[in-house]
């Protein structure tokens, strides 16, 4: 039925999984099949079979649970191990008897709170079996999100054993201790170039769990289209591609409350005052005029208006401590060109530059007055660092060095340099990804602890729907383990990891995601026949 | 009140109803289409907008009503229409706060009369759709489905949930254009769409997703090609050391997991027709029973003077019996090279000994796996070339499925065959560079004038062959193509051949692609002349 290429043997991959293999077996780390690779590991060599009834308990627990964070993470991380098989066989007499059997999972929270809190402790200690109760698996935490963490990992050890029919976990006792290398460990999505339907968004979400990514950075709006509802001004969404490629407020504070649950941060940017167009498009005064519309009007404090009611309703939803604010690409000849403005100008005796300076950091006052603090893209550092507000990260994007100099200046960063953490960048292979290290050249303490973490983008341009998944991941995952895993421990060799990653990606696979082959650099499609994990 | 008084009530209303819609708006090519996909073989509609109720009750009556299908696909429908936060979520307040909201539709009642939940091929899928404002005349409630069998009460909650919209000013669900009239069923009765889980592992989520795909544009047949050259990833209890032919030990089905997917398809209304690809195409059998092999340095077709392959291929059917209830059955049968045949000393010297040619040991291979297929009660299918090469010794009940010759159903209608047409030019998925409209114009029973002759057509098939489609890309590389398939096979012959399908079609297609997305499925661009490749720039889903 094959018109062509039929005829390619399925000998190759076979025989590239045997030298994955082969190289992996030198390599004790790389056998674990954990990703991003924790902390601290040891384990045994020892097989044990998850309970059909297995059950969450949480005595000694100082965490109340009342919201159902850790029992709906829980009853997700039982879903993702199971997936879809039957487990139909008989545990019991499976192993080495009942005491190779594991009743449940004993979860110890040491913090009451609720509260998703930016670098509040996401650590874990995971215990299989537990010294204390040999038929349970123990997991300790200071809050509930180190232990949703916890629960990825342990995801992680579990396998359906296709034979027995049953779950299991090889080489336990295991010991696990964990915790981020970085606080900020983000992810960019654009729904102005391209709107993203809500499951797709929550996919999105649930994916990073597993990476154990913490941020998702939602770049709503940009010149293409302005997708959420904005009760102050309820003619910005006029500016959406259709009555329907929109999100309502509740909408969005779905996607927060989705996201915390999971232990996700959302940061809510709108890009002021390029990449602003779309606003106009319910409210023209905004524009510089009907022909020259953008960046937005910097003379007119409608405009200010428009950014303080926007901030004041992302307020009650965006409860991440830190708002987005843009700030790059500013092409300022609009404002010169329009009479009415170049007049203004004029007046206050600015330049361009100048009013480009003006409007960034009025934008900034606006942003601190309803408790947030501020991000902005590199440029604003660049053109007027030092006036920036002292509660400003600086996005990095554009260059090199540019993280060295703003931790010099004492300012925050986060690293998204496109060349390597730029997922729209389709030929960039995964290598890069894992290679790209946050504090390169930055030696002094004070200055590396200002880097809070980076993100990679995923630019919206030739994204939509569907294809996002796979040109996130696997991408994405190597950012995630220099992210996550000690510096120490990182390979410095990627392809050091690639068995590991291959089987992450499988994983990812398995779990629904449509997360791309490793081979061939790049989102790619499989060139040929062949296992997913030799591809 | 019994059924049929209920179905009298019913239709006469049908009759009152249309012919007071008839005059408030009769469809023109300048109105706007029905964003419906497939389009329903006969609909009425009008220029009300109506409110759905979040908390819409479900009332069930007829003798199949009750069925878990029927519940289950009504909650899944739920979850689909009302998945915006302002919807559900906001019911509680909306209750404390605004007594007075009053929906238009609060019910909707299904209307089933079998209560046979078999699914076969031809099995009844037609329904009646209605949707009006509540009124003295509505005596049946707001919005009704009438169905002979689950399975056509299921299509219609698919065309129930496309005329309902979210509507992001009064954030609510809304029916645009009712009053509805639809009376709906399909072409064909097979529509189907084939996977490959041999050239790549597609694990069980992947596959669910696809299925759940399949039901919201009709088709009702998923034919898996387990097994091929590559791998064997499927349990079979009898011989368990074919799977051995897996590509990894992860990459795998039990028995289990394949009685799961034939019970989350069926729930969709939809068969699965297992294949297993003889004598071709099977050399990962090989690994878990080398004797299968020809040799070890001739590894396919498989060895054809061995009673052990005859055994291993009824000890493959009659496991996979206990698990696919479907009538048909694929023995594939395609792209038979015998080389290895003759090059083979044991295998040369056997068919010199029955003073066989290749070809006739690849007719007595095919033929004596179609009966092992019909003692086990299964109708075989067979690629076309097993027609072409010996058609007349074919058992009379094979269906044959085409992909090769462009006119191979007109030649096997003739000879009393059935057919399922699957035009590799057209309705191969793998083939990146058909795009819609001609995936879209290609007509099954093209040369085919005879009625009783088209009948023996059951319908086609789009098959997405797994060489470059893995899970990373297969739902890009169905979706959008594979519904324009799905309108072809679905809709009536006048309403997908007449007019310019710019218009007609190209509107509602694109309308249907961000319906997929919204409900996550990732059906790539339809304007994009090459399959799933990304969209071109920034810009609307409607518009892409």
């Amino acid at each position: 039925m094959r018109g062509r290429g039929a005829k390619i043997a399925g000998v190759l991959p076979l025989f590239m999984l045997f030298i994955a293999g082969t190289i992996s077996a030198f390599e004790d780390i790389e056998r674990l099949r954990i990703w991003p690779l924790p902390a601290q590991v040891s384990h045994g060599g020892r097989r044990m079979y998850i309970s059909g009834d297995f059950k969450l308990v949480t005595e000694g627990s100082k965490y109340g649970d009342t919201s159902g964070i850790l029992k709906e993470g829980f009853d997700r991380m039982l879903s993702i191990v199971r997936l879809s098989h039957v487990i139909s066989g008989d545990r019991n007499s499976s192993g080495s008897g009942g005491s190779a059997l594991l009743q449940g999972l004993h979860v110890i929270i040491s913090s009451s709170t609720d509260e998703l809190e930016y670098e509040a402790d996401e650590s874990y200690k995971l215990v299989v079996p537990s010294p204390e109760k040999p038929s349970y698996a123990q997991l300790e935490a200071k809050s509930v999100y180190g232990a949703l963490h916890g629960l990825q990992t342990f995801s992680q050890l579990c396998h359906f054993n296709l034979k027995k029919k049953v779950i299991e976990i090889l080489m336990t006792p295991w010991n696990i201790t964990d915790q981020p290398r970085f606080s900020y460990r983000g992810l960019l999505i654009d729904t102005s170039r391209h709107y993203l339907p809500l499951p797709v968004i929550k996919n999105v979400i649930d994916s990073m769990t597993y990476a154990k990514l913490n941020v998702l950075h939602w770049h709503i709006v940009d010149t293409q289209s302005f997708p959420l509802e904005i009760p102050s001004y309820p003619k910005l969404w006029n500016g959406a591609y259709s009555s329907s490629q929109r999100y309502t407020f509740e909408d969005a504070a779905e996607i927060v409350n989705y996201a915390q649950r999971r232990g996700i941060h959302v940061l809510a940017e709108i890009d002021v005052p390029g990449h602003a167009l779309s606003w106009g498009k319910g409210y023209p005064a905004l524009w510089p005029s009907k022909n020259c519309q953008e960046p937005l009007d910097v003379s007119s404090d409608f405009t200010f208006k428009v950014i303080d009611g926007i901030l004041s309703d992302f307020s009650k939803i965006f409860k991440f401590k830190f708002v987005h604010l843009g700030g790059d690409e500013v092409n300022t000849t609009c404002w010169s060109a329009t009479p009415r403005i170049a007049q203004w100008l004029k007046k206050h005796r600015m330049s361009e530059g100048e009013a480009y300076q003006y409007f960034v950091l009025r934008a900034q006052k606006i942003a601190l007055s309803h408790g947030y603090e501020i991000i902005n893209w590199e440029e604003t550092f660049i053109n007027f660092g030092s006036k920036l507000n002292s509660k400003t990260v600086v996005h990095n994007w554009l260059n090199t060095g540019l993280v060295e100099n703003v931790t010099a200046s004492g300012l925050r960063c986060i690293v998204s340099n496109q060349e390597y953490w730029y997922l729209d960048h389709i030929d960039a292979p995964w290598q890069g990804f894992y290679a790209n290290e946050p504090l390169q050249n930055i030696t002094d303490k004070k200055q590396q602890s200002l880097v809070l973490g980076g993100e990679v983008c995923m630019w919206g341009e030739h994204i939509d729907a569907s294809d996002i998944e796979q040109t996130i991941w696997p991408r994405a995952a190597a950012a995630a383990e220099r992210l996550w895993t000690p510096y120490a421990k990182l390979a410095k060799n990627p392809n050091k990891v690639t068995t590991r990653l291959a089987h992450f990606r499988c994983l990812l696979n398995r779990r629904g995601v449509a997360a791309a082959p490793l081979v061939g650099g790049g989102r790619v499609v499989p060139f040929e026949p062949g296992s997913c994990l030799a591809q | 009140m019994s059924p049929n008084l209920l179905r009298l009530l019913f239709l006469l209303m049908i009759f009152i109803s249309l012919s007071i819609t008839s005059s408030l708006s009769t469809p023109s090519p300048a109105d706007s289409p029905p964003y419906l996909w497939p389009l329903p073989a006969e609909f009425s509609f009008g220029n009300e907008t109506l409110s759905v109720d979040p908390a819409l009750t479900l009332i069930i009556a007829g003798n199949g009503g009750g069925s878990p299908i029927v519940r289950a696909a009504f909650d899944r429908y739920m979850g689909i229409t009302f998945k915006h936060a302002s919807g559900r979520a906001s019911l509680l307040a909306r209750i404390r706060f605004l007594r007075m909201v009053e929906y238009d539709i609060t019910s909707l009642k299904i209307v089933v009369h079998s209560d046979s939940e078999e699914l076969q091929l031809g099995v009844d899928e037609s329904y009646t759709l209605m949707v009006s404002k509540k009124n003295e005349q509505s005596i049946v409630g707001a919005a009704t489905i009438e169905a002979n069998t689950v399975y056509g009460a299921l299509r219609g909650l698919e065309t129930f949930s496309q005329l309902c919209a979210f509507d992001y000013l009064t954030k609510s669900v809304q029916i645009y254009k009712a009053p509805w009239y639809i009376q709906d069923k399909p072409r064909f009765g097979y529509r189907g769409l084939l996977i490959d889980t041999s050239r790549h592992f597609l694990p069980m989520d992947v596959i669910k997703q696809i299925i759940e795909s399949m039901s919201f544009a009709k088709l009702n047949v998923l034919h898996w090609h387990i097994v091929d050259e590559q791998s064997f990833p499927f349990e079979t209890p009898t011989y368990p050391n074919l799977w051995k032919g897996a590509y990894s030990r992860w990459e795998r089905y039990t028995v289990e997991d394949a009685s799961e997917i034939v019970r989350f398809a069926k729930m969709r209304g939809i068969n699965v027709m297992a294949e297993v690809d003889v004598p071709g195409h099977a050399e990962s059998w090989g690994t878990g029973y080398p004797d299968l092999w020809p040799s070890l340095s001739c590894r396919e077709p498989l060895d054809v003077t061995k009673n052990f392959t005859f055994d291993v291929i009824s000890g493959i059917l009659a496991d996979m019996r206990k698990i696919f209830p479907f009538e048909l059955f694929h023995l594939g049968g395609d792209e038979v090279n015998t080389d290895c045949w003759k090059n083979t000393t044991h295998v040369k010297e056997w068919l010199q000994g029955r003073n066989f040619t290749t070809k006739d040991a690849y007719k007595y291979f095919v033929l004596r796996a179609q009966q092992i297929a019909i003692s086990k009660n299964w109708t075989p299918v067979n690629w076309e070339e097993t027609f072409s090469s010996f058609g007349k010794d074919l058992d009379p009940r094979t269906v044959i499925q085409n992909w090769l010759v462009s006119d191979i159903c007109q030649k096997a209608v003739a000879k009393g065959f059935r057919c399922i047409f699957s035009n590799q030019g057209y309705w191969y998925l793998d083939h990146l560079d058909v795009p819609w409209d001609e995936v879209y114009n290609t007509e099954p029973l093209n040369g085919i004038e005879d009625p009783s002759l088209q009948k023996l057509v059951i319908g086609g098939e789009v098959c997405m062959w797994g060489e470059t489609a893995d899970t990373s890309v297969v739902l890009q590389t169905i979706w959008p193509r594979a519904a324009a398939a799905a309108e072809r096979m679905w809709s009536t012959r006048e309403a997908v051949s007449k007019g310019n399908i710019t218009l007609t079609a190209l509107p509602r297609l694109h309308y249907f692609r961000c319906l997929l997305n919204n409900r996550g499925v990732p059906a790539a661009p339809v304007d994009n002349f090459y399959a799933r490749r990304p969209p071109s720039g920034p810009g609307s889903c409607y518009a892409q």
